[in-house]
């Protein structure tokens, strides 16, 4: 796969070397990378905390003085949310990929996407003042009246930079829903888009029509806080919970924000590792779609024991169980993808399969908190702290290091060593499950979450789960340094060397400054892999022996 | 001669798509922009109706004149804006610019009402938490709807401000021939920004100055 | 993009100005009729016809390309669930509204 016209464009890194075509680029390739950076950055601060929160739950006596273990634990709920999740495999992979997928120069608002990088750093900036100058103890949910009345910590910056860090997330989500309903190559219809794609349109879907109601809500906790006269307040008539109501209104979708790129990624990665096409493409786009307008009526189920009526419970009881259905039908269709297929077990796809079991651990253990009576008794135990690490840790993590890894090449023509990248990939999910599994015991035997000791006989469960944590820590320092060792050593990547059918694959590696030297012509949906004769079908049409 | 400078961006094939595609992602900032709004008055209107007497007792010193006259100044803004608009797209530039500062001015007019109407406020002690006084036959409610008085039509007056720059760089776009009748675009999408504003003004209006009325 | 010179005559525009500002009149006339919660909801219909003709008018959502209905549309369609879901707690709850 010699490509001649490789050698003569320049590709995005080498195309200008100072550090203003960087910080001032318009190319969302360079943007990518540059939250990658900003990404990982925020997500070994938010590491550091949970590390400190697990040593200090190590033994019953503690390490932290109790209101610095709050802080820890508020900080790594914030930072991990709002500064790694959510904005995780949108702004890197999907910055990345959207346009190269569909066949596109660049995203419809090159100049939006830099300054949404920008927004998200000056918010990163202003919560690392929070933390800074003596942190947050609300936790990252703020409740009031406690968040505005009788927290001493910085609440107000730490609400003012979730504030910002939405009008990022805005950006960058309204820009995808513009390029992928108005930029995509001749002949990309809906219905041969990347299953990545899809994802990526439905986490953009929730981000724009949940961010502003966050956003108004965190503004009126800054106003109460600020002035000391606000919307929630009970002595003048207000409803603390109805900040609740607001907060859960974008924070319960944000779940889905966090899960369902790594679902569209998930089966990119199974289906040419399987070298089969997806089992039941359609039924995977609906559920997808269906997943994200879902996610929008189950938000009360955070809120059972917060002094909701009953009768609101049982309707938001009711639709969270609506919810599993189209995460069933995923599982259900990447389980039938495998059936048959030829699998390789490299390391992106040892990271979907993690994905696939953790999420499917994590998705029954909601159906559990789900049902009203259950969760009144495991509400706010480790029962929950282990439900939701398995889907947002355990689920979203695992694919967006998978989507990392395989996607490596195309971003920096480099091929990662294989065997360092399988090792990191089952310590993550062996770390994973000692670290969170005894969690879903010590909630069955009654522990709260957020308390900064516990009874001495809790301990073994406990001291499991933190040494699974610093397995965990090493499974995730680890790519840290064989990644960066293959920017220099690793053997170049040709344009497709996991013999993969997307369009991104047709240019070189990495791909030159506006991607496609012609703009490419689809014929042909995703995944045309022949597990019989080996042989696949890019997008263009194109036939591979 | 102008337009020959313009050309679409990388991504885009025409100048026509590149406006097309302009217009679409304004739409769906004014959709996240209409749920950003829409929260704020679903707490008055829950508050509302919670407390219909006292939030109607509290609303009775809202200044009625200043809101009114407003709600004219702005509706009559969205038409200037849009007059301006059309002469742009069939390229009379003098007329155009005319509009612009017509709308401008009335912007800038709103403005001035409302920093009018902000000092009376504070002289009727309705200012929470800086210069409030709760007065015979209110309830401590009252300062609920100062709060979202004051939230909203802070933000309104920010969105304004913000309407107002960007109509100024139109301005200064249109002077330098960068909008012509080949390329409108941008105007266009402003034009929207500045109606979307005004159709929150539409909505606040009821909810602040008519409430305590009988 | 979207419209032509010629259909771009003011006669329509300054006519729904007129309608506008007509509009506001029975609002407040609305309000001084002694309706309590009954002239909120009338204001509140009001206003929602007079953004319609704003929208329709002079943001010009008619015309192409429709997709803009979608995105206009999207935005006050999902606060019917924000509003409608947090009413079947407000509308039961015992204690609530506060004395």
């Amino acid at each position: 796969m010699a490509m001649i016209a490789a050698e003569v464009e320049p590709t995005y890194l080498d195309n200008e070397h100072t550090i203003a075509s960087w910080l001032l680029t318009k190319d969302h390739k360079r943007i990518a990378m540059m939250f990658l950076v900003s990404i990982t950055v925020f997500f070994f601060i938010g590491g550091f905390a949970a590390t400190l929160i697990r040593l200090h739950l190590a033994t019953p006596e503690g390490l932290l003085q109790p209101s610095l273990y709050n802080r820890m634990f508020t900080m790594h709920g914030v930072i991990m949310v709002w500064f790694f999740l959510i904005p995780s495999i949108p702004t890197t992979l999907g910055n990345f990929l959207v346009p190269m997928m569909i066949g596109a120069h660049d995203l419809a608002f090159p100049r939006i996407n830099l300054a949404s990088w920008y927004v998200f750093n000056l918010s990163g900036l202003v919560l690392l003042y929070a933390l800074i100058m003596g942190g947050v103890d609300t936790g990252w949910t703020f409740y009031t009246p406690y968040s505005t009345v009788y927290s001493n910590g910085y609440v107000f910056a730490a609400a003012l930079a979730v504030f910002v860090n939405g009008f990022s997330s805005i950006m960058t989500a309204l820009n995808f829903v513009v390029t992928i309903h108005r930029l995509r190559a001749p002949g990309m219809t809906w219905a041969r888009l990347p299953l990545f794609i899809w994802g990526i349109y439905a986490v953009s879907v929730v981000m724009l029509l949940a961010t502003p109601v966050l956003a108004m809500d965190t503004m009126l906790l800054g106003v109460e806080r600020f002035i000391g006269v606000g919307m929630f307040d009970p002595r003048r008539g207000g409803d603390p919970i109805l900040w609740q109501h607001m907060f859960w209104f974008y924070s319960h979708p944000a779940v889905y924000i966090m899960i369902l790129p790594g679902m569209g990624l998930v089966s990119e990665l199974i289906a040419c590792y399987a070298r089969r096409p997806i089992f039941g493409y359609a039924g995977m786009t609906i559920a997808m779609m269906a997943i994200a307008i879902l996610s929008f009526f189950v938000w009360a189920h955070h809120m059972f024991v917060a002094g909701i009526s009953v009768y609101s419970a049982i309707v938001f009881s009711l639709t969270t169980f609506f919810v599993a259905v189209p995460s069933a039908i995923k599982v259900f269709n990447w389980t039938v993808s495998l059936h048959k297929g030829a699998i390789i077990f490299d390391a992106p796809m040892l990271y979907a399969l993690g994905f696939v079991l953790l999420f499917t651990i994590g998705g029954v253990t909601g159906l559990m908190l789900a049902t009203l009576g259950v969760d009144v008794a495991t509400h706010a135990t480790y029962f929950v702290v282990a439900h939701f690490h398995y889907i947002m840790v355990g689920a979203t993590v695992s694919a967006f290091f998978g989507g990392v890894h395989f996607w490596w090449p195309k971003m920096t023509g480099r091929l990662y060593p294989e065997m360092w990248a399988r090792f990191a990939a089952i310590l993550t999910f062996i770390g994973f499950n000692v670290t969170f599994f005894p969690q879903f015991i010590l909630g069955n035997l009654g522990m709260p979450r957020r308390y900064y000791t516990y009874p001495p006989e809790w301990q073994s469960w406990n001291l499991l789960s933190s040494a699974g944590a610093s397995i965990l820590a090493v499974a995730y320092l680890l790519p840290l340094f064989y990644l960066g060792w293959s920017l220099v050593y690793g053997k170049r990547a040709g344009p497709n060397p996991w013999r993969a059918t997307g369009l991104e694959w047709l240019t070189p590696s990495p791909p030159p400054k506006d991607n496609f030297e012609r703009t490419p012509v689809v014929t042909v949906g995703p995944y045309a892999y022949d597990p019989e004769t080996d042989q696949y079908v890019t997008q263009d049409g194109v036939s591979h022996a | 001669m102008p337009s020959a400078t313009l050309r679409p961006e990388t991504q885009y094939a025409t100048l026509a798509q590149q406006g097309e595609v302009a217009q679409l992602g304004m739409w769906v900032f004014l959709a996240t922009e209409t749920l950003f709004f829409g929260a704020l008055i679903f707490t008055y209107y829950l508050y509302r109706l919670s407390y219909p007497e006292a939030i109607a007792e509290a609303a009775k010193d809202a200044v009625l004149w200043c809101g009114s006259v407003n709600i004219g100044l702005l509706l009559t803004s969205s038409l200037t804006m849009v007059l301006a608009i059309n002469a742009a797209a069939q390229g009379r530039r003098s007329a155009a610019t005319g509009w612009l500062l017509m709308t401008i001015g009335l912007g800038l007019c709103f403005l001035g009402v409302k920093g009018y109407e902000y000092v009376a406020d504070y002289s009727d002690h309705v200012v929470p938490a800086v210069n409030f006084a709760l007065k015979p036959g209110e309830s401590p409610v009252s300062e609920l709807f100062w709060v979202y008085y004051f939230v909203a039509t802070g933000l309104h007056a920010i969105h304004v401000t913000t309407g107002l720059g960007l109509l100024i760089y139109i301005l200064w776009r249109l002077r330098r021939g960068r909008i012509s009748a080949a390329y409108y675009a941008p105007i266009e999408v402003v034009g929207l920004y500045w109606s979307f504003v005004d159709t929150v003004w539409i909505f606040l209006y009821p909810t602040i100055y008519l409430a305590g009325r009988t | 993009m979207n419209i032509e010179a010629k259909e771009a005559s003011s006669f329509p525009f300054v006519c729904a100005w007129l309608l506008l500002l007509i509009l506001v009149g029975l609002s407040v006339l609305s309000a001084f009729q002694g309706l309590a919660l009954w002239a909120a909801v009338i204001e509140f219909g009001i206003a929602a016809f007079q953004a319609l003709i704003v929208f329709l008018l002079f943001m010009r959502l008619k015309g192409p390309p429709s997709l803009k209905w979608v995105f206009a549309g999207t935005g006050f369609f999902w606060l019917i669930f924000l509003y409608g879901l947090s009413m079947t707690d407000y509308a039961t709850r015992t204690g609530w509204p506060t004395k």
